[in-house]
């Protein structure tokens, strides 16, 4: 009978909460053979954790290795007079994070339910620890309170939520208690003594009663009130912004953060001021009013079929102008090349904008911002920098592996996609040469084209181009990764029915139009567990830079900090400290996937 | 209105002569001649592989014909690109599995195209768009995505979709088939009102009571052939040859 009305009424029937001691029996001890299954797994799992315990705890563990070459695992070899560049870029970065989620305004709740669960299993793992670690009886009982009371704390949250009714007691915001949560790990780096270790002119300073050094927790502190002022700030002001152009902007600036603040500020390049103003500028003010100019025309609506041809005469001579080069038949600079390719591009898609004026002044002007930004950053990357090095990059540990796994996935994501489309599309060149391309890159041991682009690709340029080394890597492994990906996506295009083509012909839509509206958007959704899986892939696989002879994490931490007299042959505690770090990262791109996948399966229900 | 202008002579806005299509080695349509009026409606009948959606589908060059020519609003239909996407964004197409784009809202199914190939100002293509999902009967699931709607509300948004191209032909490829039998009527009712709002219309489809009700004129096919060309009542009343006999008495 209450079925029958809930049914009539529409209401869904509350779902029971069951009690954690509920959950133990229903999901543990259903029934015997799943209580044997239990018990059997829960000795193995217990034999397990107190192995690892045993050997993190070990007398013979030296964690002050660890502890004192953190900056060298993080930073390999930074000039310490310039780290402070470092903390600028980390900053740049906390204020980006605190303006994208005051901007999106991050409205996700969790539910203190699950912050509850989140608690308890805290307590439940230190009880645990607390009981297995090879520790003294006196700290046991410590941990075994402070386990207990953990358990207790999250026991009283879970009741609490159960009471309340409505939906804000039920849960709380999730961005607040993020940076609550970061806030106590910051302060616990002034309140906690974990110990201060450094190399102090060559001698090692171990002194294990007091907190960490000024130059560790202040920065960090520093960190984490750029984060949170810049939320709050954001905040206050978010009513009165243009919405839709702050979103606009951060994304520009996020796309551009790696390489601005690698080449500009990481690198400190030295740029020769006489050469820019007598060369640089004059060119790029070139391309920015002729090609502007000629973007302008090739986007008048009435031009037809002469803009398309003008465009592929155009990418003919930019791809020319690289064989060119590559036989030396003739001198041009790099940068000049570089262009004439996005001059030639850009004029493919100036069809697009064929409206009114105001429409391809638009254009013109995204085609300046372009220019601008890539001179910029070629000239850059061309110019030595200013850093005394004792490695031959000047990234080194983990900083390496971020930047060349986060530029990699920038560069190579394009590119792949660009590759899918050319294999799988209807003109012959294009899909022999990218399946050309795409096959022979996957038949190449990721090492060789590493060892390429570092040792050979130097002897085929023209005099007087340089290319910095860590460019040689990422470009390399760009290349590479491209082919990979490009293979994830045309899964995901062939995914994409035959009738969506057909409606957007039948609505009237160019090629590329069709391309970019609706088949890309629905092969990349369905692409994003194998994308990520590529991901994950290419973040884990930098560790291979080091055959080149670049310090990544990975190299540190098995072969410098070993080879410190302090640390003679202290191996183990840096390699388990790397699988953590990899693991937290790799992790983390796992779980962000998922929720990609939740969110975009919107549409599809 | 309707019946108004039919006595008037009217320009041709869809001539077919002598249209040849073969898929490998198979002939999907032979020798195929048909001329459409403006502001008529034609509905094309025929047992299932007899060529119709392939006839439909030639007009928009959705599938391109090998020999023969098709002449679009005065339009000839060759391999130029140009004229192709000219008569495209003249002729709107409904399909049978309806092809809305999942990724997309319904207002941005419905605003994609007059934003990005008739360059209509956002704001214009929206109010645009809301008008056809009001006259197609579904304002309020403008936010929705495809995959939240029915059969037959998909459908509608995909006829607004095609309208807000304000095309000046209308192709639908068998547009109830997909449909479960209470929806169909309200997709009919839609091609009815657009119909009798003067649209020139090619249908194909199975619905003989909206053949008889809505076409000026009815072209039935077989084998790839036009067997029988006629206004409904001589159809469905007095077929000449043995074969539209055969079919109608197999459906009737």
């Amino acid at each position: 009978m209450s079925e029958m009305t809930s049914i009539k009424t529409g209401k869904r029937p509350e779902e029971v909460s069951r009690s954690p001691s509920e959950w133990i029996r229903q999901n543990l001890f259903s029934n015997i053979p799943n209580t044997i299954l239990t018990i059997i797994f829960g000795i193995f799992t217990l034999y397990a954790i107190r192995g690892i315990l045993g050997f993190v705890l070990s007398g013979e563990r030296r964690w002050e290795a660890v502890a004192t070459n953190m900056r060298l695992l993080m930073a390999q070899g930074y000039p310490a007079n310039q780290f402070v560049r470092v903390w600028f870029t980390l900053g740049c970065l906390m204020v980006l994070t605190g303006l994208s989620l005051a901007i999106w305004s991050g409205k996700g709740r969790l539910s203190v339910k699950k912050i509850s669960n989140w608690v308890m299993s805290t307590g439940l793992g230190l009880a645990v620890f607390a009981a297995l670690a090879p520790i003294s009886a006196s700290s046991r009982l410590g941990w075994v309170i402070a386990g207990a009371l953990l358990i207790a704390g999250g026991l009283g949250l879970w009741q609490r939520a159960k009471n309340k009714t409505t939906e804000t007691l039920h849960t709380i915001p999730t961005v607040p208690f993020s940076f609550g949560f970061l806030g106590i790990l910051v302060l616990s780096l002034w309140v906690v003594p974990f110990g201060h270790y450094a190399f102090t002119n060559g001698e090692l300073v171990a002194e294990t009663g007091r907190t960490v050094a000024m130059s560790t927790k202040l920065p960090f502190t520093v960190m984490w009130l750029l984060l949170v002022g810049t939320y709050c700030l954001t905040n206050l002001v978010r009513e009165s912004l243009p919405i839709a152009q702050a979103k606009a902007c951060l994304v520009g600036l996020w796309l551009l953060s790696p390489f601005i603040l690698n080449w500009i500020v990481l690198r400190d390049p030295d740029f020769d001021y006489g050469h820019i103003v007598s060369t640089d500028i004059p060119l790029a003010a070139l391309f920015i009013f002729v090609g502007g100019g000629i973007l302008f025309m090739l986007a008048k609506p009435s031009l037809g079929e002469i803009g398309r041809l003008t465009a592929i005469a155009l990418l003919i001579f930019g791809v020319f102008n690289w064989v060119a080069a590559f036989f030396g038949w003739y001198p041009m600079l790099q940068k000049v090349r570089i262009s004439f390719v996005l001059l030639a591009l850009a004029a493919l898609i100036a069809p697009n904008f064929a409206a009114d004026r105001k429409t391809r002044l638009k254009f013109v002007t995204g085609w300046a911002i372009l220019i601008l930004i890539s001179h910029w950053l070629i000239t850059a990357v061309n110019s030595p920098s200013t850093l005394e090095l004792q490695g031959p990059t000047y990234l080194g540990g983990f900083s390496l592996t971020l930047f060349v796994a986060i530029l990699t996935l920038l560069l190579s994501f394009p590119l792949g996609v660009l590759l899918a489309l050319g294999r799988t599309s209807s003109m012959p060149i294009a899909r022999v040469l990218c399946t050309g391309y795409i096959e022979s890159i996957r038949g190449v041991p990721l090492i060789t084209i590493l060892f390429f682009f570092s040792n050979i690709l130097p002897l085929f340029l023209p005099q007087g181009m340089e290319i910095a080394e860590l460019a040689a890597i990422v470009t390399g492994y760009t290349l590479f990764s491209a082919a990979y990906l490009a293979e994830n996506v045309r899964g995901g295009l062939q995914s994409v029915m035959r009738g969506q083509y057909e409606a957007a012909d039948a609505i009237g839509l160019t090629t590329s139009q069709r391309t970019g509206f609706i088949v890309l958007p629905q092969a990349l959704r369905v692409s994003i567990p194998p994308l990520v899986g590529q991901a994950i892939g290419v973040f884990k696989e930098t560790s291979l830079v080091a055959i080149i002879g670049a310090y990544d994490i990975l190299r540190i931490a098995n072969n410098v900090v070993p080879a410190q007299t302090e640390f003679l042959g202290v191996k183990r505690e840096g390699l388990l400290l790397v699988s953590v770090i990899y693991f937290i990262v790799a992790f983390s791109m796992s779980k962000y996937s998922q929720r990609l996948e939740e969110r975009v399966g919107l549409g599809e229900r | 209105m309707s019946t108004e202008a039919a006595n008037t002579n009217r320009a041709d806005m869809i001539v077919c002569e002598n249209v040849d299509k073969w898929y490998g080695d198979f002939q999907a349509l032979k020798d195929v001649s048909a001329t459409i009026a403006e502001q008529e409606v034609v509905v094309v009948l025929g047992p299932s592989g007899s060529g119709k959606s392939t006839l439909i589908r030639c007009i928009n060059r959705l599938e391109a014909h090998q020999q023969g020519t098709i002449i679009v609003d005065g339009v000839e239909l060759t391999n130029d690109l140009r004229n192709i996407e000219k008569i495209r964004s003249e002729v709107g197409m409904v399909f049978q599995q309806f092809n809305l784009f999942p990724h997309l809202s319904v207002i941005d199914n419905v605003t994609l195209a007059p934003k990005w190939v008739r360059k209509m100002p956002k704001a214009a293509a929206e109010k645009k768009a809301e008008e056809l999902l009001e006259m197609v009967g579904i304002p309020e699931q403008a936010e929705k995505y495809p995959g939240q709607l029915s059969g037959g509300q998909q459908q509608r948004v995909a006829i607004a979709r095609a309208l807000a191209m304000e095309p000046r032909i209308m192709l639908f490829d068998e547009p109830t088939s997909a449909l479960d039998p209470e929806m169909i009527k309200e997709v009919l009712d839609v091609m009815k009102d657009l119909a009798h709002g003067g649209m020139t219309m090619m249908v194909v489809t199975h619905e003989m009571g909206f053949a008889r009700e809505v076409a000026d004129r009815i072209i039935f096919m077989e084998s790839g052939e036009i067997v029988e060309v006629g206004t409904p009542e001589h159809f469905f009343t007095n077929p000449t040859e043995d074969r539209t006999k055969l079919f109608l008495s197999q459906i009737l």
